[in-house]
Formats: structure tokens, sequence, C-alpha cells
């Protein structure tokens, strides 16, 4: 156990110092958390200068030319910078004639939209014709401000047409909607504004993202020590000291080591945004509890799986191959997130519970989003992965003992599977 | 007690038959030569002692026990593929080893400054070991293997990779250890490192052990066989005397190969028919009876065996 531990802490402190921890994991949530920041202060401001767009205009109906013109030189008023520039092609005898000339006007780039207000548009089903020619995709943002503009005046007109009192409707459409959430007691109510629906979404992804990053994002790091261990042949120095399994052993403590200290990190700086936001997020001691013991389990489960791959490979880009199909259980719950977290207890979510790599984030994600889990179900689901870390570390160990010390050709699962018979 | 013991030990990768039963007792307190040429089999059978790989029959113990998991403490072993990590320094590596063998910090804070020093890397001790030149490396190396004091120490053509300076330190360093009672085995096929340091030799090819004994027996059994001599006068008679199996003639000087008769009635012999200038026995290097046992048909041996796969 002295040796294991040693081992271990060669492991962590070895980690700990290179790049990719430090880049990738530690300031992984530094840098989530500025681009937040900045993103929030900037938002205010986004709109810059952009050069005037040229919009022709046929209104068949005759009546919006004076509103559309007033319309848009309020525009131009308030963003100086941003300006629209309306141009009215007149509809004297042939209408057809008239939007000849406009859709001319867009192909020679004369005009950047080209608009036909329907002669009913007023009074019965018209339509905004909106014509537009190899747009330019940083235009796409000001399209939307004129669809608006148009929209809004031919609005405004229907309604003095129909005598309908535009203050009176907005008062009684205003129905104003106040979300409680009550706690266990009364003085722990809480007014729910929109953030916290999200907040309620993301809390069950956040604990389901900490387990597989702590899984994947350490398991990287286990194959490049591997592969160290072996491309620098230290391997039999080390097996001369310590039999191959308190080697893997180590290891794999070393790291999980790493894991949790990546993840305590992270829910740290979560917790202080949480606070900084004055969020209310409700995460049970019982939670926390479940949470570290399915991670230390799928932790194992997948370190296991990898000290098996990379004790075969050579390169790092050999590893990448066997990776493949691992990495795509792995992320199935990370793509069935939003259908998990809406119905935690449907039959999906029950049965990924049961698949021993997954089970860890399906279990955590289910528990998190409030799913009505029985007890049963938490304990044969930990019983059966398991059963399925004893298999995996069995295998594992079993290939790990030959295949670390094999140079040059990768084995085929031929000969993979005649090392998991031998004793 | 024993070292080690083999007993009837055989591994077979594919239809090669890399060790094939092969058995021999190492005791305590010397030092074995294992020698072969390449591919004999030598890293195989040490890698098999060492639980590295596993035999596909016989039994092997060390220590006395036949699991090495239990006494890995009290070996120290340098496999032929070697290496330590890169980017640790000299002195964190040594360290390391030390503690994963077992040896506490008290005798770390000792121990690993008087091998860096023992072994001339003092000065490179907080140098990381991918900035040290391979003799330094395969040295830091040694020092590794040896970091628990151990009883027993096995080495893997320890020699290979060093210069003639550094191949004189260590053959003290191993010379040193034997007076201090361990037990030394180490593998080359370089001879006249082998017949300046062993008490003992191994040599085995094919997989088959083919002569186990001490160095000075192998020697004695050899050298009466041929005697150098130089006589006044005719020289004709020497082909004809009982004992005597070829004549090389070189000059004034024959090469006389005897039967199994003593060297001595041979020298009468000679003294009844002629006056002798000059009579040596020849004491033949270890390289030539290497030679003569392995190659005897002057057949080259394969080059390309076991080991490398």
């Amino acid at each position: 156990m002295q040796r294991i531990l040693k081992i271990a802490q060669r492991e962590y402190i070895e980690t700990a110092k290179t790049k990719t921890f430090i880049i990738g994991l530690l300031m992984t949530p530094v840098i989530i958390g500025a681009i937040i920041f900045f993103s929030s202060r900037f938002s205010g401001s986004k709109a810059g200068p952009r050069p005037p767009i040229k919009v022709a205009v046929t209104d068949l109906s005759k009546q919006l030319v004076e509103d559309l013109d007033t319309s848009f030189d309020n525009y131009n008023e308030n963003n100086p910078n941003r300006k629209l520039l309306l141009e009215h092609l007149e509809v004297k005898r042939d209408s057809n004639e008239i939007q000849t000339r406009g859709r001319d006007k867009l192909r020679n780039g004369q005009a950047d939209v080209y608009i036909v207000l329907d002669r009913d548009i007023l009074r019965g089903p018209g339509k905004i014709h909106f014509y537009t020619h190899k747009p330019k995709p940083t235009n796409v943002d000001a399209f939307w401000t004129i669809e608006n503009l148009f929209r809004k005046v031919v609005e405004n007109r229907r309604y003095k047409i129909e005598q309908i009192d535009q203050e009176l409707l907005a008062k009684l459409r205003n129905v104003p909607i106040e979300r409680v959430e009550i706690g266990s007691t009364d003085d722990q109510e809480q007014v729910q504004t929109q953030i916290h629906g999200i907040v309620k979404m993301m809390v069950p992804f956040f604990f389901m993202y900490m387990i597989f990053m702590g899984m994947v994002g350490t398991g990287q790091q286990m194959l490049g020590s591997i592969i160290e261990e072996k491309g620098s042949r230290i391997i039999e120095v080390l097996l001369s000291a310590v039999s191959p399994f308190q080697l893997m052993a180590g290891k794999i403590l070393g790291l999980a080591g790493i894991g949790l200290t990546v993840i305590a990190l992270w829910f740290a700086a979560a917790y202080a945004a949480v606070r900084w936001q004055d969020l209310n997020v409700d995460v049970s001691i019982e939670l926390l509890l479940y949470f570290v013991v399915y991670y230390i389990l799928g932790f194992l489960f997948f370190s296991a799986t990898l000290t098996g791959i990379g004790s075969v490979c050579n390169t790092i880009k050999e590893t990448q191959s066997l990776m493949m199909p691992v990495m795509l259980i792995f992320i199935i719950p990370l793509i069935a997130w939003p259908m998990l977290v809406q119905s935690p207890d449907g039959t999906m979510a029950r049965v990924l519970s049961f698949i021993p790599p997954v089970t860890p984030m399906v279990m955590v994600l289910r528990l998190t989003a409030g799913a009505n889990v029985l007890f049963v179900e938490i304990a044969a689901s930990i019983l059966l992965l398991v059963l399925a870390v004893l298999a995996v570390t069995w295998a594992a160990a079993k290939i790990f003992r030959t295949g670390i010390l094999m140079y040059g050709k990768k084995p085929g699962l031929f000969e993979i599977l005649r090392w998991l018979r031998q004793s | 007690m024993n070292a080690v013991l083999l007993d009837n030990v055989c591994k077979s990768f594919g239809r090669l038959h890399a060790v094939d039963n092969l058995s021999a007792r190492i005791s305590m307190g010397s030092v074995y030569g294992f020698l072969g040429p390449n591919g004999a089999g030598k890293t195989t059978t040490i890698r098999m002692i060492m639980n590295i790989i596993r035999p596909d029959s016989g039994r092997i113990e060390i220590l006395a026990d036949g699991n090495i998991e239990q006494v890995k403490a009290r070996i120290g072993y340098m496999p032929e593929e070697r290496g330590l990590y890169r980017k640790m320094t000299a002195r964190k590596v040594l360290a390391y080893f030390g503690a994963i063998k077992g040896v506490n910090d008290r005798q770390l804070a000792q121990r690993v400054p008087h091998w860096l020093r023992r072994v001339e890397l003092a000065d490179w001790a907080d140098k990381k070991v991918e900035e040290l030149s391979r003799g330094m490396h395969q040295k830091l190396q040694f020092a590794v293997t040896v970091i628990n004091d151990p009883e027993l120490v096995i080495l893997d053509e320890p020699f290979s990779g060093l210069d003639p300076l550094n191949q004189d330190l260590l053959k003290d360093i191993i010379l040193e250890m034997r007076n201090e009672g361990k037990t030394i085995i180490f593998s080359t096929h370089v001879m006249h490192e082998a017949e300046k340091l062993c008490d003992f030799i191994l040599l085995i090819n094919k997989g088959k052990l083919i002569l186990d004994d001490t160095l000075e027996n192998v020697r004695s059994r050899q050298s009466a066989h041929t005697v150098s001599v130089e006589l006044e006068g005719d020289t004709a008679f020497v082909e004809n005397l009982p004992m005597v199996t070829a004549v090389k003639s070189d000059g004034n000087r024959l090469d006389v190969s005897l039967t199994d008769a003593d060297t001595q009635q041979f020298l009468q012999a000679l003294m009844q028919r002629a006056r002798v200038r000059a009579f040596e026995v020849k004491v033949p290097s270890l390289h030539e009876i290497f030679v003569n046992l392995v190659a005897p048909s002057g057949v080259p041996w394969r080059a390309s065996d076991a080991e490398d796969s």
C-alpha cells in the first residue's frame, strides 16, 4: 500500500505540473468566467457603425409612404452611424413594370433590400414581400430591423383604421406572473425570475459534465503517462520494484486525485458564480455524497479501460483508434442531456442508468434534476457499477501485465483475448 | 542459501525455444557471469527470474522464496530495456525509485547523495534526466538499481553504453558489493569484462545451459590441453609422442594440443629428447573458451533470436 501511495503521489505531482493540466483543466473555468463577464459588460454597446443600407420600397396600397418616411427618419436620427436609406419606387400605371425595376436595382447593387407592400395590406390578407439578392451576412441583423420597422408601420395604421386604443390594448395584454418556489420552511420563499428556470436546467448538466470531465480529462493524462513509461522503457525498471497491479493501482489513484482536485476547483468556481449572481441553487449533502461515489466508480471504470488501451499501444496516435468507440459511449448522455433533464424518470433515463459506463453521468443527472429515483434503483446501479469495475479491472490488469512489455506491433483483438485466458 | 534456483525452466515464443529446460543454482555471496551469444536466452531467463514474463513450465525460487513479489525490496534489477522519467531531476528519480522499493525517507536522505557521489553525478543532481548524456544516464540507472541496498543484484548488459573509465568505475562498485557479501548476476557477451569480475560462469547457448562452473575450473580444464614450447634442434619427434593430438608450428615455436595427459609428463618427454628453451601452459582467454564452446564447428551463431522478441 505504501508503494501504491508513492506511485500515486508521483503521478499526481507530475500531472499537476503539465501544461495540458494547467491550461486544459484549471484555466477553463477561469476562461469561461472571463468570457461571460466580458460579454455581459460589452453587450450593452454592441452595435458598432456599419455602412448605410439602401432600401427600395413599392407601396401598392399607396397609403403608407409618409408613415414609412417618418419611421425611417426616426430610426436614422437614433442610429446616425447605422443609417437605412429609404427610396420609394412610385407606382404609376403598370405595377409589374415597377417591380421589375426594383428587382433590377437589387441585381445591380443600387439597393440592398427591395420591399413590396400588397395593395390590401391594410384591410386584407396582404403581405410584405421582402426581396434580397446575394445578401451580405453582416447585413442579416439590419434586415431584422427593417422587417420590424415595416411591420410596426403597418400594424399602427391598422390599429388606427380599426379605432383601437393602443395604450389600452397594451394594458389589457399585460398579465404579470410571479413564480415562487417555497422552501421547507416559510422564510425560505424565493421569487423566481426567468434565469431560475435556466439555472434549474443547467445545474444537472453541470453535475453531469463534472463527472464527464473528471473522467475523460484525466483519462488523457493516464494514456500519456503510460505511453511515456512504455516509450522511455521505464516500465521494466518500475516492475523490478512493484507488481504490475501496484503500478496500475497507483496510477489510477493518483489520477483520481487529479480528477477530484479539478472537480473541487470547478465546484468552487461555480459556487462563487452562484453567490455572485445571487441565485438559489439547492444542493443537498446527500447529493454531493452520491456524486462522489458515482464519480469514483465511474473514474475507476474509465481509467481501468484506459490502462488496458494504453498498455497495448506505443504512441498516442495509436491509442486514438481504440479510444474512438469508448468515447462514443461516454458522449451519449451529453447528447441526450436535454431529453434526460425533461423526463428524468423516463424509459431512456432508466435504461441508461444501468449501462455501467454511463451510469454515473446519468444517475447524477437524474438525481440533480429532481427525479423520483427509488433507493433500490440507486443501490442496484451502484452494485452493477461495482461489478463492472471489478470485471474491467480484472481484464485490464491482465492486458496491462502483458501489453506493457510489448514493443513494436500493436496486438490484435484475438491475441488480447488469449492474454485474458492466461492465468 | 540459494540466491536463485531454476528448476527445469522452459519458455517458448511461438516455435522458438528461447529457454529450454534450464536448471541452475546460484548461491549467495558471489559474482556470476551470465554469458552467451546474442539470442541465447539470457534476457528471457533474467526476465523470468524477475517475474516480468512467466515460464511455460518449471519452477523459479528467488532468495528462497517462490513468490518474487515478496522479496522485490531485497533485489536490485537493471533491465536491458531501461529508461528513467525524462522530466524529473536525477535526485528526484533516485529518491522516487528508492521510495517505491521501500526505502524510508531517513535512509533516502543519506543514500541518495551517497550514490550520486559514488557514480560521479553529484554535480548533475538537479539536472533533468533528459539533459544527461547517455553514459551519465546509465550510471544513474545503476544507482537506481542499488539504491535499496539489495542483497541480490541482477544486471542485464550493465556495461553497454559506457566508456572505459565508467566501465572501470562500475567494475569497482561491483567488486565492492561482492566484498560486502552481496550476490551479483550480470549478463554480457563481452568476455573480457566477465573475466575480470566473475567467480562463476554460467554459459548458455540456444536456451540450454552448456557451462556452469567457477572461472578457475573452466580455465584449468581448458588450459591443460594447449602448451606452447620452444625446442633446440629437430622437433619432428613431438608429433609422434603419445599424448600429442596436434602440432601447429609457428617459426621456432610449437603450439601443441594434448590429450588429457598431465603437462608435466609432456615436459619430461620433451626433456629426454631435446633441450627445452621455453615451455608455457597456455591459459586460454574466456573469449577463446566461449568461441570454442559456442561455435565448435566454426558455424557463426544466429544473431537474432529470442532476446529481441
